[in-house]
């Protein structure tokens, strides 16, 4: 046993793992579950209503709408989980690392954190993409910096909780080298709030890639992404509802869905609520 | 008196007041001096805040003295480096008090036992269980029980392990911080017997501090008793408890409500309202 | 030995009496009991000691007089405190005597006091609570309760906040705040496990002054045979939910019957050295 779980909770986390690995399963097989390319135009078929032969309908060019959203769905998993890996390693890194040797350290790494966290994360989000460029990668990264502080403080405090057991005394006393400590004792026992963090950080991402491309600042077109094509959307809202309808229920599907795994996890985590 | 192994010297430590902390310093031990012989007990005793914990933690080389010096075997424990640091931490080896939180959740018993004789680079893994197991069944365990988590044993299993793995890398000095604190009375005397018996066997030094007289008394030869962070007195446990020297010691030894209270003082007396008589 | 202690006390009755009280969970597979026919009484102005070990039931028998139990327990038996058939009270019933004739003295004092609210307003509370008194009336008798608790500068203390009270005088301000409305009972949960030995020492002598000088009852849980010893009028020994010896503290210490009380007599370090060195009286 790596994790101790309270499978009492374990209808949110099922819930909650359903709607992910669901979504997680058609960004994968998206060449496969998608009826067309999205890419692929047809002139003669421009903004037409669902239907039997388009499910979601199409858009301004043509394109079927339900593959779009499919395909969209990948680059923002791909964002989601890569931003949040970001964020999970450096900030854990940087909290744990704070923690466990205090002093100036960990005052010179939480006050850079706590700069990066006074700004708004989508003022800061645009700001790094207008300096690293417009792409998807980018955006990751943008995304996965913002991250950073939140993960850094709660694997800080964790750390400090830890770092108050005897255990980590002991391990002193045998002489075990600061990077030992940091990996063995330290780490395996704050991994399950970060993990919760994590599911919690990703629906954040989610919902910040889609702004950012929402702004022109990710994904550019004509490769699909809920946010870009929520922009597209936008200006045909009074004669074709479903060009915007359906990349914002991707998105509320998806963020529902993670945070929902989140609180689930959150819950089967936390010793208080363990029978 | 035999030549002392642990030599403390004019030991203190301070903590805070810093350059930026406007708190004046918290002197947490004294100038405190303290010796203790080969294969002798050294109990410290004091209440909350009398510094034992601490002076502990610094012969431990885990706290550094902000001045005085503390040697074992003649080496001043805080000038040492590499090799001897870490043949320092082969020699030296706690026990903690807190059953709750001495072992990390997340490794079963063989691996805690077995990572200080890894840290040392010590045998081959099959040396190191063999190792594991010979202890745990010398403290009282099974060790088909070896490759379970730390919550699935009691406090006083916990401590029976903690006791083997402060004598896995074959020490010659164990320091014991209340080990006995959290535990029953009579789980806490089974394990006080299996300490004694493995330090005899074993032949080591010990410092054990604790808060009960009572225990204390049981498990050292000389005794120190400490109070805001001075050393009040120190001597044979049997003087110091039989005429202590000093009006804090009497005073600590007057509060302990003892079971023989009703076995000298209370048979007969009549006092309480409702007495037979 | 029961009508010894009733004789001497010339009362009409106990203040409070547990018959056949029993107390069970729900476990996995089957119901674990947790106290098992215990059967107690504590007369007026008695100090009786419930001791036992970790798992005993030794807290979970005095939590039931006061009705504090986790809601899932099962209980069975009878429980009267004076007249008062506790068992059948209703919640709000209940409420109305806690801390007006039960008191509960906690463990952790630091844990029971509110961080944020001053020392005279808390122990003030259960008179608000409990009385529709005048707000200079309480403050009147918040000074004298925490004068009998030896807390001396009452004005200045009833404006600090706990954190500003050492270990000892949390626990004599909670200690006040039991008293605050005469209580019939006060259960001591205990009370000074937290405690150096010295101020221990102190707040034991304070508890029995309390009784003596107000004849209220006190039930005092504990696992330390010294305390019981040193406090007690009358002992029940507990293990593993059962009561398996009762009697008065000289007969418990110099002729206990059953073998859990010798073990236990046996287990407990003296500070006098090896046992078979201290004087047989």
């Amino acid at each position: 046993m790596t994790l101790d779980i309270n499978w009492r909770r374990w209808r949110l986390v099922a819930f909650g793992g359903f709607i992910v690995s669901a979504i997680l399963f058609v960004a994968i097989f998206a060449n496969v579950v998608a009826p067309y390319s999205p890419y692929d135009l047809d002139v003669a078929n421009m903004l037409a209503p669902p239907s039997g032969a388009h499910l979601l309908g199409t858009d301004e060019l043509g394109r079927d709408v339900l593959s779009r959203v499919i395909y969209a769905a990948r680059i923002s998993m791909m964002v989601a989980v890569l931003a949040s890996m970001v964020g999970l390693i450096f900030g854990t890194i940087i909290g744990s690392v704070a923690a466990y040797f205090g002093g100036w350290v960990d005052m010179v790494l939480m006050r850079f954190m706590e700069v990066l966290f006074s700004f708004p994360a989508i003022l800061l989000a645009v700001v790094l993409m207008a300096a690293l460029g417009t792409s998807v990668v980018n955006s990751m990264i943008a995304i996965g910096i913002i991250f950073i502080p939140g993960f850094a403080r709660l694997a800080r405090a964790a750390a400090i909780d830890v770092l108050r057991k005897q255990y980590v005394e002991s391990a002193r006393a045998v002489g075990m080298s600061n990077t030992r400590i940091l990996v063995r004792e330290i780490l395996p026992n704050i991994f399950a709030p970060l993990l919760v963090e994590a599911a919690v950080a990703f629906s954040y991402a989610v919902l910040l890639e889609s702004a950012l491309s929402f702004l022109g600042l990710g994904a550019q077109p004509p490769e699909p992404s809920w946010g870009n094509m929520l922009n597209v959307g936008r200006g045909f809202m009074a004669n074709a509802a479903w060009l915007s309808l359906a990349p914002g229920m991707a998105i509320f599907l998806t963020v529902l869905g993670f945070n929902t795994l989140g609180d689930g996890l959150r819950d089967a985590f936390d010793p208080h609520l363990r029978d | 008196m035999s030549e002392p192994l642990i030599d403390i010297k004019n030991v203190s430590k301070e903590f805070g007041g810093g350059l930026f902390s406007r708190l004046a310093p918290f002197k947490a031990v004294s100038d405190i001096s303290l010796s203790v012989a080969r294969n002798q007990t050294m109990g410290i005793v004091g209440e909350s805040g009398s510094g034992k914990s601490t002076l502990l933690r610094m012969v431990l080389r885990l706290i550094q003295p902000t001045s005085g010096e503390i040697t074992i075997n003649g080496q001043n424990v805080w000038a040492l480096k590499g090799g001897q640091l870490k043949a320092f931490r082969r020699q030296v080896q706690p026990v903690f008090q807190n059953p709750a939180s001495s072992f990390n959740p997340r490794h079963s018993i063989q691996s805690i036992l077995t990572a200080p004789l890894e840290v040392h680079g010590i045998g081959t893994p099959a040396e190191r269980r063999d190792r594991a197991v010979e202890l745990l069944e010398r403290v009282g365990l099974d060790p088909a029980m070896r490759h379970r988590l730390p919550h699935q044993f009691s406090g006083g299993q916990k401590q029976r392990i903690a006791i083997a793995r402060a004598v896995i890398l074959g020490p010659t000095v164990v320091l014991a911080d209340e080990p006995t604190s959290a535990l029953d009375v009579s789980v806490q005397a089974q394990v006080l017997k299996l300490f004694s018996d493995i330090k005899d066997d074993l032949g080591l030094t010990t410092i054990f501090v604790s808060h009960n007289l009572a225990v204390i008394r049981q498990v050292s030869d000389r005794v120190a008793v400490m109070q805001h962070g001075r050393l009040v007195e120190e001597g044979p446990v049997d003087d110091i408890f039989d005429n202590p020297g000093n009006d804090y010691t009497r005073n600590l030894i007057a509060a302990v409500p003892d079971p023989a209270f009703a076995r000298r003082n209370r048979a007969g007396t009549a006092v309480h309202p409702v007495s037979p008589a | 030995m029961q009508d010894i202690r009733k004789h001497a006390q010339g009362a009409a009755g106990p203040t409070l009496s547990i018959r056949n009280l029993t107390v069970s969970f729900a476990g996995r597979r089957q119901l674990v009991q947790a106290v098992k026919n215990v059967s107690l009484d504590i007369w007026p102005g008695e100090i009786v000691g419930i001791i036992g070990e970790s798992g005993s039931g030794k807290t979970m028998t005095a939590l039931s007089a006061i009705r504090l139990l986790p809601h899932k327990a099962q209980v069975e038996g009878t429980i009267h405190l004076g007249e008062r058939d506790v068992l059948s009270y209703t919640e709000k019933q209940m409420r109305a005597l806690r801390g007006d004739r039960i008191a509960m003295i906690p463990q952790d004092a630091m844990q029971s006091l509110n961080p944020s609210m001053r020392i005279g307003r808390q122990v003030g509370e259960p008179i608000e609570l409990h009385r529709k008194d005048s707000a200079s009336r309480i403050k009147t008798r918040v000074r004298e309760l925490l004068a009998s608790v030896k807390i001396g500068d009452t004005d200045q203390r009833m404006q600090e906040y706990p954190h500003q009270f050492s270990g000892g005088m949390q626990q004599r301000a909670m200690i006040a705040m039991g008293l605050a409305l005469d209580p019939e009972l006060i259960i001591a949960d205990e009370p000074t496990t937290a405690l150096d030995v010295t101020v221990q020492a102190e707040v034991l002598r304070l508890l029995r002054e309390i009784r003596d000088n107000t004849g209220t009852s006190i039930a005092f849980i504990t696992h330390e045979l010294g305390i019981v010893a040193e406090l007690c009028d009358w002992v029940y020994v507990m293990n593993k939910g059962e009561v398996v010896e009762q009697g008065c503290v000289d007969q418990i210490f110099n002729d206990p019957q059953a073998d859990y009380t010798r073990m236990l007599l046996d287990a407990t370090p003296s500070i006098h050295g090896p046992r078979d060195e201290v004087p047989n009286v």
